[in-house]
């Protein structure tokens, strides 16, 4: 069984997604947009992903790991945006497990026991 | 089956105490703290920063009805968290009566929905509890999700919910299992009551509530429960929060009688019976007078019993390492600095005797006591003229003496009662009553007046009352407050 990786981009495709894996844990990593030598504008996306990508070996099975890149930095910063507004993120990155409360946010995404913590425990 | 941790891996010489768990000398951990709540959370993070080995376990046994929570303790899971956003639901239902006479217009029936305002809650105390987690984790304090209890010297045995029991030693132990609600011992109790531990998390309207009890706990529940638009009742067995400034009390249930709150007094309940079930399902209560022999009948959709708190103390090993309990209560007596009569081990919290049962007061306690195990600290934690408030529809704060009390320490012709009724700006459109609200300070006049009492009934009273704890704990005197300006127009000004 094991787990497996969707790539979405933006926030529509990034709900159509997760409610389409209704009733299986997903846990989805929010970052900025990369541009073409795949670097991302985000600085502590760049420092988080590769934590968090070696910490997916530690997923339930049956789990759905979403990459949801969510724009370029100007849509990022505008207060209103959609996952502000409606997914309530505060940073970028974000790490969650989603329909829970549970969230690493920025920093926190650095660090490979909190992620760990997010992808082993209840 | 237990796994002894340690004991044969250490070489080094152990001590055998009458032939129970030998006590190694080198511990697994500095610190382990039993119970992961406001005091046990404060003293096991504030130990991390002294880089101290630190173990927390917390376990939730859950309620005879199901429920269970999170790390984070009564406070953040069922206790002034869920119980002051409901408070404040109540509130808002209130304010939207109220803004009518302001002018907002809206022609739709205002009804309250418990689902959406459970979800939130729970929704909000989740985020509490995955904090605290992250929290320990961060700092590298070891949190278990298990069942603590003492089994010999220095050591103790952790059950987590599947049954696996591990051993730990360590230095130092904090007791913080804090407390859980009584039941009343007659027929159908368990069966079909709930209790504040499963009121914030109900899936279902309480409906037609009976509150069992006089406590602020029960009269909170039961003012919020009302300011919903739920039909509720609240039997008394004989006074309203004991313990508590009498006139006061007395004030806070004439006004909850006024808005709606059917009180029974000296009644209690000696049995309950399942009508039909359901969710809620109907129960038929029969309660007899506490002054003759009279029996009534009431038919609730739900029984909520708040007729006080038990400490989590009597099964938790405190006999195998000797910690002395009062027996009849179950707290536990400790010196000034919060030890036990076992040098090692230490208590804080709601489980003390003869100390106020407050989250700030536990995490002041476990703090302070930390900093004086390892960093050298001196300062012990100040239990007089803590402030507290009580979060009825009309709230209540309070710093320092009760009336009575005052008057039995200082003799009557010694203090000075001043007092004041007032009428908070903002209920004057909306003609709310305006002799209700009521203040008072009670003085000391053989110190210069010195207020050792504060009492303020009316809307905030919790952020009121704060600041005059601070005054009072300088010592604030009647002419001293004489010659503050108030600040208008607000209620504090009085």
């Amino acid at each position: 069984m094991g787990w497996e990786e969707v790539q979405v981009h933006g926030y529509p495709e990034f709900v159509r997604t997760a409610q389409s894996y209704h009733g299986r844990p997903v846990f989805a990593l929010f970052c900025g947009d990369k541009d073409a030598e795949g670097r991302s504008w985000c600085p502590d996306c760049v420092t988080a992903e590769p934590v968090v990508r070696k910490e997916l070996h530690n997923l339930p099975d049956d789990s759905v790991f979403i990459y949801c890149l969510v724009g370029d930095r100007a849509y990022w910063k505008d207060p209103n945006n959609e996952f502000r507004r409606n997914l309530k993120l505060t940073g970028v990155p974000t790490l969650l497990k989603y329909g829970t409360p549970q969230k690493l946010v920025e920093e926190e995404c650095v660090k490979a026991e909190l992620v760990r913590m997010l992808f082993t425990e209840d | 089956s237990i796994q002894a941790h340690k004991e044969e891996d250490n070489p080094q010489t152990t001590m055998e105490v009458n032939g129970l768990t030998p006590v190694p000398d080198s511990y697994d951990y500095d610190l382990i703290v039993i119970g992961g709540g406001s005091g046990g959370l404060a003293a096991a993070k504030e130990a991390a920063k002294y880089e101290k080995k630190v173990m927390v376990l917390d376990f939730v046994t859950p309620t005879p009805q199901g429920s269970s929570w999170g790390l984070g303790g009564t406070c953040v899971n069922v206790g002034c968290i869920p119980k002051k956003l409901m408070h404040q639901a109540a509130l808002l239902g209130q304010a939207l009566q109220d803004s009518r006479k302001f002018g907002w217009q809206f022609t739709e029936e205002v009804k309250h929905n418990w689902m959406t305002m459970t979800e939130s809650v729970q929704n909000y105390i989740g985020s509490l509890n995955w904090g605290y987690r992250v929290a320990l984790r961060d700092k590298k304090v070891t949190y278990e999700n298990a069942y603590g209890e003492f089994v010999g010297p220095h050591t103790i045995k952790a059950t987590n919910k599947k049954g696996v029991e591990k051993l730990y030693t360590a230095e130092r132990f904090i007791i913080a299992t804090g407390e859980r609600p009584r039941y009343l011992g007659i027929p159908g109790d368990k069966e079909y009551c709930i209790s504040s531990d499963d009121l914030f998390s109900l899936p279902y309207c309480p409906g037609r509530t009976l509150v069992v009890g006089a406590s602020y706990v029960a009269l909170e529940c039961a003012g919020f429960l009302a300011g919903l638009g739920l039909d509720v009742t609240v039997m008394v067995r004989s006074i309203l929060l004991r313990g508590f400034d009498q006139d006061m009390a007395n004030r806070i249930g004439e006004y909850m009688k006024e808005h709606g709150v059917n009180f029974i007094r000296e009644f209690v309940p000696v049995k309950i019976e399942q009508v039909e079930e359901g969710t809620p399902g109907k129960l038929k209560v029969t309660a007899k007078s506490t002054t003759g022999d009279q029996i009534i009948e009431g038919e609730y959709n739900t029984v909520l019993l708040a007729i006080g708190r038990d400490p989590c103390t009597r099964k938790i090993g405190l006999d195998k390492v000797g910690v002395n309990i009062n027996e009849r209560t179950g707290k536990i007596p400790v010196n000034d600095e919060e030890q036990t009569n076992v040098p090692y081990i230490y208590a804080i919290g709601d489980i003390l005797q003869g100390k106020l049962e407050l989250t700030p007061v536990a995490i002041q306690a476990g703090r302070l006591l930390v900093q004086r195990l390892y960093a050298g600290a001196s300062a012990k934690c100040d239990y007089v003229n803590v402030p507290t408030t009580v979060f009825t529809p009309l709230e209540y704060g309070a710093c320092g003496y009760s009336e009575e009390t005052a008057v039995e320490k200082f003799g009557e012709e010694n203090i000075e009662v001043y007092h004041s009724h007032f009428w908070p700006l903002e209920w004057t459109v909306p003609s709310r009553d305006n002799n209700k609200c009521y203040a008072k300070i009670i003085c000391n006049i053989q110190d210069n007046e010195r207020v050792i009492g504060f009492h303020v009934l009316g809307p905030n009273a919790g952020e009121v009352t704060q600041g005059f704890a601070a005054a009072i704990k300088c010592g604030l005197t009647k002419e001293q407050l004489d010659s503050t300006v108030g600040i208008h127009p607000v209620c504090a000004e009085v």
